[in-house]
């Protein structure tokens, strides 16, 4: 945080090449204008952050530098030379400029080695020796994984955060001049991206300029040397290192004083819209030889689920919602009965919904809006057999105004929409099926800070309503804020439960990692 | 309150069961690092029982027939094997009207103007190339769905094919000193076979040390990412297009060989089946995985069971019913196989 830079008046300092300046940048996609006018300037040897809200136009921006999109209008200088033709990604890594994309993008069923050197070569000639692709490979995997990776094994058989150091590593073995990371952080564990934002270091040091694209706080504080923050379209800002605070870059961002931080309820009140036991695991094993858990969800109750990637979060979901073979029972609790949770249909005729990570999993990209919502629950939009449209056009008005999703026409295609709208309706989706219990498995990655707002907002109320909310983030002020009780996962176990009165940061991490809380 | 002691210990299971259960997990590790696995044991076995009911399988006929009635279909269906690896629904229907408008280029335009020597390979191949080819900037120009785009071109060729040879009786023969016959008959002490299927594999061999081969499976795995990473998406698939005008070249050689002849009316013949011995060889449809040994396997499994159920004096109407049942058989177990792999 504290650095010489902000101490030194800014004349003293030599200032270093720019690397990149874009100017009046716009970029429309048939009605919606991505990027309406943004300027951005990039420096040799700094990290300059692009921050914004969803569908502000940051990748839009970066996809312009990249080559992926065609901008309508602005000019791209790179070295101080005007570039007029960055017309594909190749154009523009050969230009220096390597992107590591959003989306993790691999060749599922090729090897490691062959994806991270994927585009290299030229289809007849081997830029880049065989040997040598090995070796470096190695490095460069082991230097960010922190462990060697097989390079022969086929990428899908990697785990999501594997795959994502793959993208990584990709676009670190064509030596940019010109790094950018659009979200590229946000499948890796803590330790991995500690790793790569010592590599990011290491090779700003020696000239490169690094876009970085994150909607964490805490990741723009630790590596931003310079921030952009973009609204709408537009490049609002740009501050230095130590010249901002997270309140300044919430407003500058949603254009409004509206902070993320809610006021947390009190254990009393938690404690009071706490009801009978929803959902309960009994000798739950997440896998073979692991400890088993006991676990009872309340109604009325906020739970969250967290810990490291991979150590069973998910799988605890899926047992939940009786999906995946577990050992173990998952039993409903209804009007003083137990029914027993054996697949995901009974699950769902329990009154347990599950919203899932991947939107495009939930989400039928062809359909309007209208129909992704009503999807599950047409039967309440019929009369007499006939599907009645305006039926479902009210119940969705319903949750447009409760939720504040945005959308021009429900009639449009649920792919106009920004990632954050997406998910609303995704959850709205479920929400129309009235369920007692609610599983979420991180539902706000990836979304802005507007939405995110939103969706806890709602799902207090939930809770408030006598619903039991169960939900995974990777987020750890998610959890300090929102929930009445976080369970960590460690190694496929319940590691610790953290109820209202001992949750913090610092309780979380060190029982991510495995440490005794009482003394941390 | 009963259903909760249900996480007990599993009780041991029978040594025999886990023992098939082993097996049975190998041979899916089989399927999945060689795809052709299960079309190579087909041809095996097919194989072995034909040869263990020819009266005499050692002779020089014995294999020199195989190979030669296999040649064209096989051919086919390595001559669509590319286009399908390339991905993005990528699928070539006009390879075989292409074998028959080759055939019959060589057949009524080249052999009578004494271009039916040797030159005529690197025409015939030639043409091929560039039709696959005009086929892939079809694709990729027009952005005409694959399997929309190369029918088009199917029902054209077939069209072609009817016109340019009306009569087959009048100059729709070649005479049987052409050089060609060699093809379908010996080459000094080699079955003629062995050149035409061999040629599409030494040409898919070499791709491998280019570059290329595996920037085609990872456009076909994944373009999205390819195009990401700088591969030229495009180039790439109508380089695959054009492989597969080059197979279907050959093919067409191998055709003419058999019978000196090419009869239009049969110039779809080939289609489908070149399409269910590129999934029974193993090739995924959806693109990135398989290769044309593959595909010359699952070709073979087709003849050879086609023949043997000849030889048996089978109904043939049933022959149809195998094939159906032998390619479910091994999309089936491709599914499993891709299911254990995403499972590990």
């Amino acid at each position: 945080m504290t650095t010489t830079d902000a101490a030194v008046p800014a004349e003293a300092v030599e200032t270093p090449p720019v690397l990149v300046r874009m100017t009046a940048m716009a970029k429309a996609f048939g009605p919606t204008q991505a990027v309406r006018d943004a300027s951005f300037e990039l420096r040799s040897g700094e990290v300059h952050a692009l921050v914004g809200e969803n569908g502000s136009g940051k990748s839009t921006l970066v996809k312009l530098l990249s080559g992926v999109h065609a901008p309508d209008a602005g000019t791209i200088e790179l070295l101080g030379l005007e570039t007029p033709s960055l017309r594909t990604p190749r154009a523009a890594q050969d230009a220096g400029v390597v992107t590591v994309f959003q989306e993790v993008l691999v060749a599922e069923a090729r090897s490691v080695l062959d994806n991270v050197w994927l585009g290299v070569d030229t289809l007849v000639r081997q830029r880049v020796g065989r040997r040598e692709k090995r070796v470096r490979a190695r490095e460069a995997l082991a230097e960010l994984l922190g462990r060697p990776l097989d390079l022969d094994k086929a990428v899908e058989e990697l785990s999501l955060s594997e795959r994502q150091a793959c993208c990584i590593v990709r676009a670190l073995l064509r030596d940019p001049r010109i790094l950018i990371l659009d979200e590229a952080t946000s499948s890796l564990d803590v330790a991995t991206r500690d790793r790569l934002f010592g590599i990011v270091s290491r090779l700003t040091r020696s000239g490169v300029g690094a876009i970085f694209i994150t909607h964490r706080m805490d990741e723009i504080s630790e590596i931003g040397d310079r921030i952009t923050v973009m609204r709408s379209g537009e490049t609002v800002a740009t501050l230095a290192r130590g010249s901002w605070t997270p309140r300044e870059l919430v407003r500058l961002m949603t254009g409004s004083d509206q902070l993320t931080e809610r006021a947390r309820e009190d254990g009393g009140a938690v404690a009071e819209r706490r009801g009978d036991v929803a959902l309960s695991a009994r000798g739950l094993r997440l896998r073979a030889g692991r400890r088993p858990m006991d676990v009872e969800i309340h109604a009325g109750e906020l739970v969250g689920v967290a810990g490291l990637e991979g150590h069973g979060q998910d799988a605890f979901l899926d047992a939940l919602r009786g999906a995946g073979a577990v050992d173990g029972a998952i039993v409903r609790h209804v009007g003083g009965r137990d029914e027993p949770v054996g697949s995901p249909t009974r699950a769902a005729r329990l009154g347990v919904a599950y919203v899932p990570r991947e939107r495009r999993q939930t989400l039928f990209g062809w359909m309007s809006i209208r129909e992704n919502f009503g999807m599950p629950t047409l039967s309440a939009d019929s009369r007499r057999g006939w599907l009645r449209l305006r039926l479902t056009r009210r119940r969705l008005n319903e949750y447009v105004a409760r939720l504040g999703i945005v959308l021009g026409d429900p009639g449009d295609p649920i792919t106009t929409l920004s990632g954050g709208n997406q998910q609303k309706v995704a959850i709205s989706r479920w929400l129309a099926a009235d369920p007692r219990v609610l599983l979420l498995n991180d539902p706000t990655r990836g979304i802005d800070v507007g939405a995110k707002r939103d969706l806890y907002a709602l799902l207090t109320e939930l809770a408030q309503e006598g619903r039991a909310v169960v939900m995974l983030s990777s987020e750890l002020d998610e959890h300090v804020e929102l929930m009445d009780r976080v369970l960590v996962f460690r190694e496929h176990e319940l590691f610790r439960e953290l109820d209202h009165a001992s949750l913090s940061r610092e309780a979380l991490v060190s029982a991510f990692f495995g440490e005794d809380g009482e003394s941390g | 309150m009963s259903t909760g002691a249900v996480a007990t210990e599993s009780p041991a299971r029978p040594a025999s069961s886990a023992r098939a259960g082993y097996a049975v997990t190998l041979g899916l590790r089989l399927l999945n690092r060689y795809s052709f696995a299960f079309a190579l044991l087909l041809t095996v076995a097919l194989l072995a029982t034909t040869i263990v009911r020819d009266p005499d399988p050692w002779s020089n006929g014995f294999w020199v027939g195989l190979l030669q009635n296999m040649a064209p279909m096989a051919l086919a269906a390595m001559a669509s094997t590319p286009a399908i690896i390339s991905g993005g629904g990528g699928f070539d229907l006009s390879i075989s009207p292409l074998m028959y408008f080759l055939a019959e280029v060589f057949i009524v335009w080249l052999a009578p103007h004494s271009l039916g020597g040797f030159a005529s390979v690197p025409i015939v191949l030639g043409l091929g190339a560039a039709i696959g080819a005009f086929n892939g900037l079809l694709i990729i120009l027009l952005r005409v769905p694959p399997v929309v785009a190369t029918l088009a071109v199917f029902f054209v060729l077939i069209g072609v094919d009817l016109r340019m040879l009306a009569n087959p009786n009048e100059g729709g023969y070649l005479s049987p000193s052409n050089w060609v016959v060699h093809l379908a008959d010996k080459v000094g002490p080699i079955p003629g076979g062995v050149f035409t299927l061999g040629f599409p594999l030494l040409v898919w061999f070499l791709l491998g040390l280019l570059p290329y081969r595996r920037t085609l499976y990872a456009v076909g795995s994944n373009d999205a990412t390819a195009f990401a990473s700088g591969v030229n998406v495009a180039l790439v698939r109508v380089v695959a297009y054009s492989l597969g005008g080059l197979f279907a070249g050959v093919a067409s050689l191998a055709l003419v060989a058999i019978s000196l002849s090419a009869n239009p009316s049969l110039s779809q013949s080939y289609t489908l089946l070149a399409i269910a011995a590129v999934a029974l060889g193993g090739t995924s449809l959806w693109g990135g995985r398989g290769g044309l040994f593959g595909s010359l396997l699952g070709a073979a499994s087709i003849y050879l069971l086609g023949n043997l159920l000849l030889t048996l004096q089978v109904d043939p109407s049933y022959l149809q019913v195998m094939y159906g049942g032998m390619l479910l058989v091994a999309v089936v177990l491709g599914g499993v196989a891709a299911r254990a792999r995403q499972a590990e």
